[in-house]
């Protein structure tokens, strides 16, 4: 559906995009994942013919962006980071100026926008001004005006920033129920629960490159991150701590404190050895965390820093 | 409440507008005035000369030596011309008044009868008339009577001595032509604006005021696109099929719209409540209202393109169009500042569309007489058009 090949874009001095090639399968949600500014919404404007490339080609649905970007628009919809509604207007009153901009017959314009409010639970709400929305609403229809000209791909520019868990699973079932209608979506965010629950494929960019490229179970073997126990112990001094480490090489002092800490390949296989190391040592564990292995570890291992440094 | 001060004080110097408002703006316009009053600068106490058209019919010593003594005065500049020409140029604007001189002067003067000589003028310009009656009425009187008597004497002594020493007449003459008895008078005439109802001051309120105000809305239609710059519309019109220049069209159009709208709604409130005679020149009236709406909506988006953020652009507004509006004739009239201000006030697009309704209010001109400053207007919106499309392209569109 979308080939991304060795685009590179700069801003002046600034390398915004470095290199990147990826490919999008129909139907697939593909994550962009990184820390803010990292490249991800020069890499949307790019598909979206916004911002020219470099160098690199990108072909969507058979078409080079080159060629012609008018056929890109009306195949592709996008969903900004800001939530890029007219407040004075009500959500009917926006959703038909937005989806206007497409030519689509009025009547037309006018079942999809009802459809689209269904999608986006806000039937009720649609003479209603944006400005007395809340912030979860108004993703809600910022979402809706990026559908109504019925795209083959939406791309989502980080669309739950400031969102409550409430509206942020509002905006998960919607993205989930039009994957599941066939479209393709391109999801950027910072948030790496957001990319694991539904992205397929996940791109993890940094400074403009892509340091990682797969599924979950793909980056998490490339990057060699490995799952993580945390033991909160009762009086940990020094020679505990000695006794311990010298007993299990894997062990380590914790961040916390009064913590240890033990990365393994698999937490249940061996949680049970790690306790009886600690506790055969004089240690006495007052809790036990457990932490899987997720994208935050993966771009730690691979990056070296945190995801929102 | 010490901490709250600090705080304000604080607040107050980081938000650039209001330090604009309050310190930069008031110092300019303070500037402007103090220059344009002659409070500043080389000025010496007195206003710029006034242009008198003269066109002497008689041409004979008494009035070229008439002419002559005029154009000594400092106050007055002579510009010669013929008498058609003189009413049709006052007529337009283009000169506060004009003397013209009759045949029969020097005859009607040596007779003692009254001077055929008439002073038409624009009542529009009653500052520069009221600098011509101080000067020119004594320096005719004084010149006149002089000459009379002086022919009175001389016709005398030739006929009674012919035989006289020069130097005895001319020492009569001296002594005899020290009374200065008023006895020539101007006819004064007023040759605009004779033949309408409508009063001067509305004319200069609505005009004036209509285009002062109306650079302020349309300002705030230019700043409407860095909002949507700012809200991020704009990125997501430009992710719809739109061009970024159908963009920027959308907003000239909407600001021509709206241009319109207001100056015919000005125009008809002067019509409904002070009976502003709109009838005039409907035709004129009508391209006036749209010349001026094309050049005013041109200019709210220029001041827009040229800023870079919604803030800088309604600093950069309010401080150009109060002083556009200072030396383009909406506040302080043309003709009392410096020659280089009056020459500056023609980059106005104040001083083009008042101009131009005084001409349509006032002067009652033709449409073709007016055709000039509505061409005028439409090039300075065409100008300011192709300008603002290539600082959006380049500072908006580009920069999303």
């Amino acid at each position: 559906m979308i080939t991304v090949r060795s685009v590179s874009k700069s801003f002046g001095n600034i390398e915004a995009v470095k290199n990147v090639s990826f490919n999008i399968e129909k139907g697939e949600i593909f994550g962009i994942l990184g820390p803010n500014g990292a490249g991800k919404s020069t890499i949307v404007n790019i598909l979206n013919t916004l911002v020219k490339p470099d160098k690199g080609d990108v072909i969507i649905d058979g078409v080079n962006i080159k060629d012609d970007g008018d056929i890109i628009k009306m195949i592709m919809g996008v969903v900004p980071q800001e939530i890029a509604l007219y407040e004075e207007l009500s959500a009917y009153e926006n959703l038909m100026f937005w989806g206007g901009l497409y030519d689509i017959p009025k009547s037309e314009l006018k079942v999809n926008i009802n459809n689209t409010l269904e999608i986006v639970d806000l039937s009720d709400r649609k003479n209603d001004r944006i400005k007395t929305f809340s912030g979860g609403m108004k993703r809600r229809i910022n979402i809706a005006c990026s559908l109504l000209h019925n795209p083959k791909i939406l791309v989502l520019d980080e669309p739950t920033v400031g969102v409550d868990p409430q509206n942020r699973n509002h905006i998960f079932e919607v993205i989930e129920r039009l994957n599941n209608e066939g479209m393709t979506i391109i999801y950027t965010t910072h948030y790496m629960q957001e990319a694991e629950r539904f992205c397929d494929t996940i791109a993890i960019i940094d400074v403009g490159r892509i340091i990682a490229l797969g599924t979950l179970k793909e980056l998490r073997e490339i990057s060699d991150a490995k799952d993580l126990l945390t033991f909160k112990l009762v009086d940990l001094n020094n020679e505990t701590i000695s006794r311990i480490t010298s007993a299990n090489p894997l062990i380590r002092l914790g961040s916390a404190f009064n913590t240890l800490e033990a990365e393994c390949e698999n937490i249940s296989n061996e949680i049970s050895i790690i306790v009886n190391h600690i506790q055969n040592s004089g240690g006495v564990i007052e809790r036990i965390y457990t932490q899987g292995t997720n994208l935050e570890s993966i771009f730690l291992k691979l990056t070296g820093k945190k995801l929102r440094d | 409440m010490l901490k709250l001060f600090k705080k304000d004080l604080k607040l107050f110097f980081h938000d650039q507008r209001s330090v604009i408002l309050t310190f930069l703006l008031p110092v300019i316009l303070i500037s402007l005035f103090a220059f344009a009053y002659g409070g500043i600068g080389v000025f010496d106490g007195r206003s710029e000369p006034v242009n008198l058209l003269v066109a002497d019919m008689d041409q004979t010593s008494s009035s070229k030596e008439i002419i002559y003594k005029i154009d000594s005065l400092e106050d007055i500049s002579i510009v010669i011309s013929d008498s058609v020409k003189s009413k049709e140029l006052v007529i337009k604007g283009k000169y506060a008044c004009a003397l013209i001189i009759y045949k029969g002067f020097q005859d009607s003067l040596a007779a003692g009868n009254a001077t055929p000589i008439e002073l038409v003028y624009d009542r529009s310009r009653e500052m520069e008339i009221g600098i011509l009656q101080q000067n020119l009425i004594s320096t005719l009187m004084s010149s006149t009577s002089k000459i009379i008597v002086k022919k009175s004497i001389e016709n005398y002594l030739q006929d009674q001595f012919p035989d006289i020493d020069k130097s005895i007449s001319d020492n009569i003459l001296r002594t005899a032509i020290k009374d200065d008895s008023n006895t020539v008078a101007i006819k004064w005439t007023s040759i605009v604006g004779e033949k309408n109802d409508t009063k001067l001051g509305l004319i200069q309120a609505v005009a004036g005021t209509a285009i002062l105000m109306l650079l302020f809305s349309v300002a705030g239609v230019g700043t409407s696109i860095l909002e949507e710059k700012e809200n991020g519309t704009i990125n997501r019109l430009l992710y719809s099929p739109l061009k970024g220049s159908t963009i920027l069209y959308g907003k000239m159009l909407f600001a021509f719209f709206i241009s319109i709208l207001q100056l015919t709604t000005m125009f008809l409130f002067a019509w409904l409540i002070f009976n502003m005679d709109l009838s005039v020149n409907i035709p004129a009236l009508i391209l006036m209202i749209i010349a001026t709406a094309f050049a005013v909506s041109s200019l709210g988006i220029f001041l827009a393109a040229i800023a870079k953020t919604r803030q800088q652009a309604q600093n950069l507004s309010t401080i150009i169009i109060l002083i556009m509006s200072a030396i383009g004739g909406s506040m302080i009239p043309l003709f009392i500042m410096p020659a280089i201000l009056q020459k500056i006030a023609l980059l106005s697009v104040n001083y083009w569309g008042i101009q131009g309704f005084y001409d349509v209010f006032w002067r009652i001109l033709p449409l073709e007489a007016i055709l000039p400053k509505i061409l005028i207007l439409m090039s300075i919106g065409i100008i300011m058009t192709l300008a603002s499309i290539q600082l959006f392209k380049k500072r908006i569109i580009k920069l999303t």
